[in-house]
């Protein structure tokens, strides 16, 4: 009896192992998370043809949901950026472009802008892509209170003359307006009535490339749309697998079992960029970090204290800890490549001169400032880096690392020395500059008030002329850089890796991922 | 037996009061809220007061828990903020892949447990107990976000023979299900076992020690017969509790191994509500960690009956 049940058990030990081993030895082309029951395509063809297959990306973020006018994940907009479209997109440089329409002017006045939309363009669903869904949708952000109901604060009225065109009557003129509506999907074009007939949270009728998948725990696939107004897309479909370590992300890409990621950590760019078979895209981005001091709080009130922060940061240093080197130092919002960029850099890092600021604001040694982050992000290893800097001219930093929830709380409330954050995917200085640092700014945390720089922020937001704006623009950078409203550190580089042989992909300072024209290895 | 079950139903019902009275409190005292999180740096103060009145957050916090728990008592655990869909169906979503990494874990454990506990007790002070004593606090203290990335680096890198992670359903790929599962599994599992290796191995010294194994040896019983049936056996009662805890451990999701092997789990899940302040979902899936382990104890107490006769949870004839 106890004979066999012994047997029993090596046979069951060597059956465990045996079976371990066959497992371990099966193929190297694995297949990732099936979903809605396709399983992934290893992207190899059998005729080589580049056309078709399924490319597979890591993304590092989760998307919460996928209601265009409701989240404000990045993750969900990766997802999002193929499967929607606005009526006008911008390039790679910035500048707008048609996209859902054909043309556009604008008024004399600056107060009435009108659209011309294309007439091939069909939804998911079938149905006629017509100016009664622009207005449905603008509505839509607006009537609800939608998180971007502020981009429409000087629309009085959207109304549709006729099917194909879209006319929006302003209260004041907005030379922001293409930024607006098109910046970002966000402000993407559903049908009318969606609301009411689908659960948008979880299904997309979009006009885009792309049609959305069923929304899995571990990724999300979607499906090429045959009858896209921009041509069918080249690959067959583009599943999304959600992966948070960035280890497990670069071994999937070095196996071969994915095609993109942009879970890179900075420190590993250099090796990454050595190995055979891997691509690296670097492109300067359009987000910003900077630490702000709560003016409310002495002696933050004192410019000269605040200058004397701005003067003690030693910025190229912060770059090496926190980015090791994958950004670019700028004491303005606006990155260089930028047409609105404006050269200003009055800060050199000094600590004698900092010294000397604290003194006459009258600043005792040991002045302490605690700078509040948001934990396990990059804005930890600045704050690092700036606690040494500053602990040289006399202020003792200590650093509040709070999960992001917590630290928006404390933000609106007011209730911090100073605090470090960055704003992504900004295309237009209006987004850049105005909530931020007007006094009536819906983001002004810091207690920013500058009468004239007020007055630059509200004639740049109503002048039409691009350079005249741009003019006045630099002005108010000049002064809320001056002031340390926010003391800017550095615009951060977008780093993303894909398998070599991809083609058709474009690296965008925006962080907009569009894989419409993207094509597989052969 | 049956009025003891009743009993201890009756007792977990108050326990599930007390635990969705305390997580309730807990979630909504820290600071944050869903709508914070999903608005960004971006929207108005006004579009947020807006959309914390909507979303009922106005309410005094006793309506709201009232409203949640007369909802959960139907079986309507509500709708994730973040998602927009419904709790039940987040949760559902995340079961297989929770339950099969757990499964796979506790076997993991048990595979290391009980060979090597009861050879090191066997033999104590031998090279093979000092290699399980040290083994065990090594797995013990080596963190497990450590260990799942060298398994990542060495089998799926540098050899290349398993997937680095991602998850693939039992009814849709068998083999790829199990090759999927194997790091995960050894990573979660290593903890466990090297807990239990210790539970086993002072369970056996013990049982070698009883009275009952001397008869039988002094019987002229055979050692490995009186191994399998005198001392095993009893060692084995003391394991089935910590073993419970354990699989309770591990169904109530493995955060970390989770997240290194993108693992869609219901641990990851519990941890992201907490980040986005999904009041709703994080409630639910306590609410349901909590039945487990519950449920877990009462199985365990009842097994416990099987294996020891003298165990038992009727009352006593009077």
């Amino acid at each position: 009896m106890a004979r066999t049940r012994r047997r029993g058990l090596r046979t069951m030990g060597a059956l465990a192992f045996g079976t371990a081993l066959v497992l371990a030895s099966c193929g190297g082309d694995d297949e990732g998370v099936p979903i809605d029951d396709t399983p992934a395509d290893n992207g190899e063809d059998a005729d080589g043809a580049p056309a078709g297959g399924t490319l597979i990306a890591a993304i590092s973020g989760e998307p919460d949901q996928f209601d265009p006018h409701a989240t404000s994940a990045y993750a969900s907009f990766q997802v999002l950026e193929n499967v929607y479209d606005t009526l006008v997109v911008p390039d790679a440089e910035g500048e707008f472009q048609p996209s859902l329409a054909s043309e556009w002017d604008t008024s004399e006045d600056g107060l009435t802008w009108t659209f011309t939309l294309r007439d091939d363009v069909t939804f998911h669903d079938g149905s006629e892509f017509s100016s009664d869904d622009v207005v449905y949708s603008f509505n839509r952000i607006i009537d609800d209170e939608m998180a971007n109901a502020f981009r429409f604060a000087s629309v009085d009225e959207i109304s549709a003359p006729d099917p194909h065109t879209v006319v929006m009557e302003l209260s004041e003129p907005a030379p922001n307006l293409l930024a607006n509506v098109g910046g970002f999907k966000g402000m993407a074009i559903i049908p009318e009535g969606a609301a009411d007939e689908h659960d948008l949270s979880t299904e997309a009728v979009g006009t885009g490339p792309f049609e959305l998948g069923s929304p899995g725990a571990g990724g999300m696939t979607i499906t090429a749309f045959d009858d896209y107004w921009g041509g069918t897309p080249t690959v067959e479909a583009v599943e999304f697998r959600y992966v948070g370590e960035a280890t497990t992300a670069l071994t999937s890409l070095r196996n071969g079992e994915i095609h993109w990621t942009d879970n890179i950590p900075p420190q590993d760019i250099d090796t990454l960029q050595g190995e055979a078979g891997i691509e690296v895209g670097i492109s300067p981005s359009v987000d910003y970090w900077y630490v702000a001091l709560n003016q409310e709080v002495e002696p933050w009130d004192q410019v000269e204290a605040r200058q004397a922060v701005a003067t003690g940061i030693n910025r190229d240093q912060v770059v090496d800890v926190a980015q090791f080197g994958a950004a670019t130092v700028n004491q303005t919002a606006i990155p260089a490549d930028s047409f609105w960029f404006h050269d200003y850099a009055p800060f050199e890092h000094d600590p004698d001169e900092a010294r000397s600021l604290l003194d006459a604001a009258g600043v005792d040694e040991g002045q302490s400032l605690a700078i509040m982050v948001v934990q396990d992000t990059e804005g930890v290893q600045a704050a690092q880096a700036m606690e040494a800097n500053l602990s040289e001219i006399g202020i003792d930093v200590t650093i509040e690392q709070e999960p992001d929830s917590t630290w928006l709380d404390r933000q609106a409330e007011g209730e911090f020395d100073a605090f470090m954050w960055s704003w992504l995917g900004n295309l237009d200085p209006f987004d850049f500059y105005h909530a931020q640092h007007h006094s009536d700014g819906g983001f002004n945390a810091q207690g920013y008030s500058n009468d004239e720089v007020d007055s630059l922020l509200d004639q740049a937001a109503a002048e039409l002329d691009q350079d005249a704006r741009k003019a006045l623009y630099d002005q108010a950078a000049e002064m809320i850089v001056g002031d340390a409203s926010y003391i800017y550190l550095y615009n951060p580089d977008v780093v993303q890796a894909w398998a070599e042989g991809v083609g058709g992909y474009e690296i965008r300072p925006d962080r907009a991922i569009n894989f419409e024209n993207v094509t597989l290895p052969e | 037996m049956s009025g003891y079950v009743l009993r201890r139903l009756l007792q977990s019902v108050i326990v599930l009061i007390g635990v969705s009275i305390l997580v309730f409190a807990i979630i909504h005292l820290v600071p944050g809220d869903p709508i914070r999180q999903a608005l960004g740096t971006r929207g108005t103060e006004a579009t947020y007061l807006a959309m914390r009145e909507r979303a009922g957050l106005d309410d005094p916090l006793l309506i709201q828990y009232f409203n949640w728990i007369g909802s959960a008592v139907t079986g309507d655990l509500g709708v994730s903020f973040r998602s927009g869909r419904p709790v039940s169906e987040l949760i559902m979503e995340r079961v297989p892949a929770t339950v099969s990494l757990a499964i796979a874990a506790i076997m993991v454990a048990l595979l290391i447990a009980i060979p090597l506990g009861t050879i090191s007790a066997l033999k104590p002070r031998s090279p093979v107990d000092w290699f399980a004593t040290v083994g065990s606090q090594a797995g013990l203290s080596i963190p497990d976000f450590w260990m799942g990335i060298m398994f990542i680096l060495i089998f799926a890198g540098t050899l290349g023979w398993l997937p680095s992670g991602g998850y693939v359903g039992l009814t849709d790929d068998p083999l790829q299900w199990a090759r999927h599962l194997i790091m995960p599994a050894i990573t979660a599992g290593v903890a466990s076992g090297s807990i239990l290796t210790r539970f086993v191995r002072s369970s056996v010294l013990e049982a070698l020690g009883q009275d009952h194994v001397r008869a039988a040896r002094a019987k002229g019983m055979r050692a490995r017969d009186v191994l399998t049936w005198h001392v095993l056996r009893n060692a084995l009662v003391p394991l089935v509790t910590v073993g419970g805890v354990q699989l309770a451990y591990l169904l109530s999701g493995v955060v970390i191994v989770e997240i290194v092997f993108a693992w869609p789990g219901l641990g990851q899940m519990a941890l992201q509500a907490v980040e986005g302040r999904d009041y709703s979902l994080l409630q639910g899936a306590v609410l349901l960690f909590a039945v487990i382990f519950l449920v877990v104890n009462l199985v365990v107490d009842l097994v416990y009956a099987k294996l020891d006769p003298r165990i038992s949870y009727q009352k006593a004839a009077s």
